[in-house]
């Protein structure tokens, strides 16, 4: 009875005052964090595989950035205007360094860098350029297909979300 | 005791007049967002999509657009000041190379410089499939002018902000 009781007081609480601040407590603090703090969103596309898959679900961790610039390596979630649509690419190059694609290998400075995360081999071939300050040169990890195909390039760090979560 | 009620008046009067005005603001930014959806059904295509719903597509997209139209998509390399059946030519072959299409607009920041001016800033989101099975998968940020013609807003300008920069 008593167990009956509390079940039907877990699904149908009564309306008390402490029970309506708690509830408004906690869609509070949802809003705060899903809304501002771990922002979910869904993978559409396949540049970042093999290491994020087409439909996968992942949150934005706003505040990686927010001591530190992001290195390269770092995989980050780029904005547009607001952030309902966003992009999910990897740090290639940082501001000041000369950026250079030939053929499929990634030049920094004129040194090869080597990149573990690229699992398919890639044929892209791009004159050197030096990365404006403040900003970020971006690339997908699944370079497979024409160069034309595929969105990367440099931009603002203004324009840095966050980082995934993992 | 006079004095409270006429102070608590005109306090009412003040408030009717903020909600009026608010209103008023509200339903004019509604009526920019209304063209850019009336763009999106105008841009969508479904599969078997017959000819007669076509014609009405491209029509309804020409009447969106001022007599002339700067457009900068270097994407789609189109740029330059377009008359509406330029526009309408363009939409008409773009969706001829697509088996379907679904273009939606998110994140939407309108302003209103002057009067008869609006300018909006948000991000466009085109996904599908070409006539020959190739998935379309484009987010571009979009810089907006639209000027109010005979008490309807019409695009005056559009332009491809460039997020990523080769």
């Amino acid at each position: 009875m008593a167990v009956n009781k509390g079940i039907r007081q877990f699904f149908f609480p009564s309306l008390t005052p402490a029970f309506l601040i708690r509830a408004g407590c906690v869609a509070l603090l949802a809003y705060l964090i899903f809304g501002h703090l771990l922002t979910p969103f869904r993978i559409k596309g396949h540049s970042m595989e093999p290491a994020y898959q087409n439909g996968g679900i992942n949150f934005c961790w706003r505040v990686r950035y927010l001591f530190s610039a992001p290195k390269r390596g770092d995989v980050v979630v780029i904005r547009f205007t607001g952030q309902r649509v966003t992009l999910l690419k990897r740090v290639v190059a940082l501001e000041g360094e000369e950026v250079e694609f030939r053929d499929g290998r990634l030049l920094i400075n004129g040194k090869e860098w080597n990149e573990p995360y690229i699992h398919s081999p890639y044929n892209w071939s791009l004159s050197p350029r030096r990365v404006e300050p403040n900003s970020v040169y971006v690339a997908g990890d699944n370079r497979g297909g024409p160069m034309q195909n595929h969105f990367f390039g440099q931009t603002s760090l203004t324009r840095i979300l966050g980082g995934p979560l993992w | 005791m006079v004095t409270l009620k006429y102070v608590l008046i005109a306090l009412v009067l003040i408030a009717i007049g903020i909600g009026v005005s608010l209103t008023l603001f509200q339903s004019e930014e509604k009526r920019v967002k209304k063209q850019f959806y009336l763009l999106s059904e105008g841009v969508s295509k479904e599969p078997g999509e017959n000819i007669f719903t076509m014609d009405q597509k491209i029509k309804k997209i020409g009447s969106l657009f001022d007599e002339t139209c700067e457009i900068n998509i270097p994407a789609h390399s189109v740029s330059g000041r377009l008359t509406r059946d330029e526009i309408t030519g363009y939409a008409a072959r773009g969706r001829l190379h697509s088996s379907e299409l679904l273009l939606k607009f998110y994140d939407f920041d309108i302003a209103f410089p002057q009067q008869g001016e609006a300018k909006a800033r948000l991000t466009a989101r085109l996904t599908g499939k070409t006539t020959t099975g190739e998935a379309v998968n484009e987010a571009h940020e979009i810089d907006c002018l639209l000027k109010k013609i005979e008490k309807k807003w019409m695009f005056s300008h559009i332009e491809v902000v460039e997020v990523l920069k080769k």
